[in-house]
């Protein structure tokens, strides 16, 4: 059984792009379901930190995986 | 920096100074003994926090990447179509320079000279531009809400425009434009732009 709802491809991307998709890819989630998010932009963990903060929303796991950066986010 | 200074102090400091210099003059026109007469020490104090000029320098760059600007709140902030996130990024990344001007000074300098680091942070910092336009164009033209455009032109024109308006602002204080308050003149500039790439706006969703 997956772990996650729907996936974001954000790789290759630069703030705000990865957000702005982030955003509207949580908004067609119901609540409680997860989006996974891959990206390549360091600052992305930062983004993603905040990005939850902001919106409520859980990050549930924020890991390196080589070059890329895989972030969980629950809707809340 | 007579007075007795931490570690971290003094190297703050050190920075603090040399950025001003490195403003004013480019790496290539400030000597390590300049900045040291700027903080009243000797050399050796600079070189026990920092090997070479060139490692102050880019400790002075990167001191300001790891203060780069947040867009998240530029993007949660408001309604998610192009024109309302580029003028919301656009206002965050000019108060970030405005506070900040002697970084588009190095920038000027760094062109000059060629420097290969410094060239690919400045280049990163507009870069977020360039990402956010190009997907923009890219998607928007198909669903006819902008134009069949040049976009590396359009992004360039863009560029061109911020920066200058920066330019005029905070380097040369142009009397033209004296009285028109930064974010007014970006406004504008960006009416403009949505103009020149045949914008056309269309809400999707509401405010966030």
């Amino acid at each position: 059984m997956a772990e996650f709802d729907a996936e974001l491809d954000a790789r290759g991307l630069n703030c705000p792009l990865p957000i702005l998709r982030a955003k509207k890819s949580i908004n067609e989630l119901s609540s409680g379901q997860v989006l996974k998010i891959v990206a390549t932009d360091p600052g992305a963990v930062k983004d993603f930190e905040a990005f939850c903060k902001q919106t409520g929303n859980e990050l549930v796991s924020s890991k390196e995986q080589g070059s890329e950066f895989v972030f969980m986010i629950r809707k809340q | 920096m007579s007075k007795r200074l931490s570690a971290g102090q003094r190297r703050a400091a050190i920075l603090q100074a040399a950025k001003a210099l490195f403003a004013e003059n480019g790496l290539h026109g400030v000597s390590v003994d300049a900045i040291a007469e700027r903080l009243n020490v000797s050399p050796a104090t600079l070189y026990k926090h920092f090997a070479s000029k060139e490692a102050l320098y880019e400790a002075v760059i990167n001191a300001t990447a790891c203060n780069r600007e947040s867009y998240v709140d530029a993007v949660l902030r408001g309604p998610s179509d192009f024109a309302s996130v580029l003028r919301r990024i656009a206002r965050t990344f000019v108060d970030s320079v405005a506070a900040d001007p002697d970084f588009l000074r190095m920038e000027m300098h760094a062109v000059l000279e060629g420097n290969p680091f410094a060239g690919r942070f400045f280049e990163n910092r507009w870069k977020h531009f360039a990402d956010y336009i190009e997907m923009g164009i890219r998607e928007l033209a198909p669903l006819g809400q902008a134009a069949t455009v040049d976009v590396p032109s359009a992004t360039l024109l863009f560029q061109g425009m911020l920066r200058e308006a920066l330019y005029a602002k905070c380097v040369y204080q142009s009397e033209q434009y004296r009285d028109i308050p930064l974010h007014r003149l970006v406004d504008r500039c960006i009416d403009l732009f949505l103009r020149a790439i045949g914008y056309r706006e269309r809400r999707l969703e509401g405010a966030a």
